[in-house]
């Protein structure tokens, strides 16, 4: 009795859209006018005939590969470190809080800040490329077709891989510190220590982080559309901006809808193997 | 005694509805979110609502880029302002096809007030011969150079034709600098260029109908030329153009760095405020020089902005009637006076009013005989899309006139494709 208002709200706000947006696909329609036609599937089978649609999945996988070698993969290694015995207790604090800053800027001011940093005449990167005797390598980031989507992606792992880094460090907080000391008893290295204790301790929470910045890599829109837009050439392109051009630039909020369910089925799925991970548990 | 007080409830009733009926609310949307302009929209509805007591303007600003995206939504709800800012040529004849966009032809027919503007900037906000906004503010592209540099290099009179622009490109170039201050990674910058050249290479008729997204067919060989012409530019340019904004490239323009910037003439007056002190009396203007080209030599590329009134609007006669005050030769003067900008107001223009700069350069607006639309606005979206994307890679010299034009060729029959459905 007492849930049917949140099973409403949910019911309303949740699944409500999601089937508003699924139905919305099958029509070619724009914002601002009464006419809708019924296209039945066309925009998915135009979806998938379009090459931008696979850069843009193409981005995405390589924004979720790279997210997960720096912010989990790294951010698993400075974890360890900063948990390790090599570090003090202050060091450990001050680097802990120094790594996690980025993650709480808010992204317009990341962009920005970065944004400058790949400028080609003033910013920071070819500066320092030209002082180290770099200058040949010197280029535009963001505008050379070959370096943008790296550029942009760089960006997020600077700001995101002291976020993970810190989910896991709380984990490994939680270690009991027995495992450790009859570790150490048994004459295991560091290196041991952490292959053997720690790793396996934490799996759940490596999975929970993959599975977050997985998920994050293909809902990626607000990094793309500030620093690129997805230009040079369309080579930026990931499935959020690829569905905003649709819906705002190209007033088709029918082909819109239908990039939405795409996302949403690919999220959803990888949602499910993070629901699945945990019945494991 | 019952009859008396019915009566009474009566006049009551009708009196009530009188007030209701006199009082107007409109709701009024722009895209100026900083100040000055803000304000100074602010201060035109205040004026408005002095002069009519029995109206009530709601002013609201939503800054230039999510305004585009803005619009479009507001447009298909209830809650559409009843007048609000646009860009004339396709970004509002798609609103106009819609249904969104209130023909306002008769009202301004009915007194005369048509007549007050300036022919050449009225006709963008027309669409199969009716009228559906009036201009705010003129404009139009013009290349701006520094007089000591072309000095320097040698070069007395700015350029008439393409040829004496390439050798004079050559000359500056001589110095040791990059001639021309471009910055075009938003693809408007470039769009400026190639409505300038298309225009020139094309005849009239051809780019006129092109533009229709119904119809265009961009099969004209003038366009590749065009192209092939823009092409020859491309080395004059500071390196690294699709990198950088056309702002930061006008700073390197204000400190010497480059000899000319291809600017719109409203950017003018920001000039004496933000570049160096004494350059703004160093600079000059010239139009795009005349190229070999079938199409008009004289042309200039730029499109007024300006406002319309939604076809949703409860308050049809009274919009309307804001929109001419909000365009009109009151606001023209304060906002002549506050921004140097121009309306479309005829003789407006009175040459001891502002610097001689910004009144040559309005004059050539004025005195235009037609304006060129921005090639992006013209276009449909999608074909712009592929447009902007083949001029980028043109900018980096990694394609060629005819293939980009290709590209432009396919993605116009696609979109001919989907209108003609």
């Amino acid at each position: 009795m007492y849930v049917i208002p949140a099973v409403f709200f949910v019911l309303m706000f949740v699944y409500f859209p999601i089937g508003m947006n699924f139905y919305n696909s099958l029509f070619k329609m724009n914002s601002y006018s009464d006419v809708k036609t019924f296209v039945g599937l066309k925009h998915y089978v135009n979806i998938f005939q379009d090459p931008i649609f696979y850069t843009a999945i193409k981005n995405n996988v390589l924004y979720a590969v790279f997210s997960l070698i720096f912010q989990v993969g790294f951010g698993m290694i400075l974890a360890i470190l900063l948990e390790g015995r090599y570090v003090g207790k202050k060091i450990g604090s001050f680097f802990r809080n120094v790594l996690f800053v980025p993650s709480i800027i808010s992204i317009p001011a990341v962009a920005l800040l970065w944004y400058f940093i790949y400028n080609p005449q003033m910013g920071l990167l070819n500066g320092l490329l030209e002082n180290i005797g770099l200058g040949a390598m010197k280029t535009a980031w963001l505008a050379n077709p070959n370096t943008a989507i790296y550029s942009v992606i760089m960006m997020s792992q600077w700001q995101y891989t002291g976020y993970i880094m810190i989910l896991l460090v709380v984990s490994i907080q939680k270690i009991p510190r027995e495992l450790y000391e009859s570790a150490e008893i048994d004459g295991a290295s560091e290196f041991q220590k952490a292959i053997h204790i720690t790793i396996p301790s934490i799996k759940s929470m490596l999975v929970v982080t993959s599975i977050i910045t997985i998920i994050g890599a293909f809902k990626l829109f607000s990094e793309v559309y500030i620093m690129t837009g997805g230009g040079p050439y369309n080579t930026t392109q990931v499935l959020g901006t690829y569905m905003y051009r649709a819906a705002f630039k190209f007033d088709e909020m029918g082909y819109g809808s239908a990039v939405a369910v795409v996302i949403f089925i690919i999220t959803f799925a990888i949602s499910i193997l993070q629901l699945r991970s945990f019945t494991d548990d | 005694m019952r009859k008396m007080l019915s009566v009474l409830m009566l006049m009551f009733f009708l009196l009530s509805c009188f007030a209701f009926a006199e009082q107007v609310n409109l709701k009024f949307l722009h895209r100026w979110t900083q100040e000055p302009d803000k304000s100074f929209f602010d201060g035109v509805a205040r004026a408005y609502e002095k002069e009519h007591p029995n109206v009530k303007i709601d002013v609201q600003a939503v800054a230039n880029d999510a305004y585009k995206e803005k619009i479009k939504v507001m447009l298909g709800t209830e809650d559409a302002p009843d007048v609000f800012f646009t860009w004339p040529g396709e970004f509002t004849n798609r609103f106009i096809r819609a249904g969104r966009v209130l023909d306002i032809t008769n009202y301004m027919l009915k007194d005369g007030s048509l007549f007050d503007y300036v022919g050449s900037q009225v006709i963008p906000f027309l669409y199969n011969g009716a009228l559906y906004g009036l201009p705010y503010r003129v404009d139009g592209k013009i290349f701006v150079y520094n007089k000591e540099i072309f000095k320097k290099a040698g070069i007395d009179n700015p350029p008439a034709t393409f040829d004496e622009f390439l050798v004079d490109l050559d000359k500056l170039s001589k110095l040791g600098i990059k001639p021309i201050a471009f910055g075009n990674s938003e693809p408007w910058a470039v769009s400026h260029y190639i409505a300038a050249i298309n225009q020139k290479s094309v005849p009239e008729e051809i780019w006129e109908k092109d533009l229709d997204p119904a119809f265009g067919m961009w099969t004209d060989p003038g366009y590749v030329e065009a192209l092939r012409i823009y092409s020859e530019l491309v080395p004059y340019f500071n390196d690294y153009s699709n990198a950088l904004k056309h702002d930061q490239t006008k700073v390197a323009f204000y400190q010497g760095l480059n000899a000319m910037a291809y600017i719109e003439i409203v950017e003018i007056p920001t000039i004496a405020t933000d570049a160096p002190e004494g350059f703004f009396d160093k600079i000059g203007v010239f139009p795009f020089p005349a190229t070999n080209g079938p199409g008009d030599q004289h042309y200039l590329v730029g499109y007024p902005e300006g406002f319309v009134v939604s076809a949703n609007s409860k308050h049809p006669e009274e919009a309307t009637d804001f929109l001419k005050f909000l365009t009109g030769k009151q606001t023209g003067i304060s906002e002549l006076k506050t921004f140097g900008y121009f309306n479309g107001i005829k003789n407006m223009i009175s040459p001891e009013e502002v610097q001689p700069i910004v009144y040559e350069t309005a004059k050539l607006v004025m005195d235009s005989d037609k304006m060129v639309n921005w090639l992006d606005s013209s276009l449909h979206a999608k074909i712009w899309a592929v447009y902007s994307v083949e001029l980028q890679k043109l900018t980096d010299q990694v394609t060629t006139p005819e293939k980009a034009m290709e590209a432009v060729i396919e993605a116009a029959k696609k979109v001919r494709e989907e209108f003609n459905q």
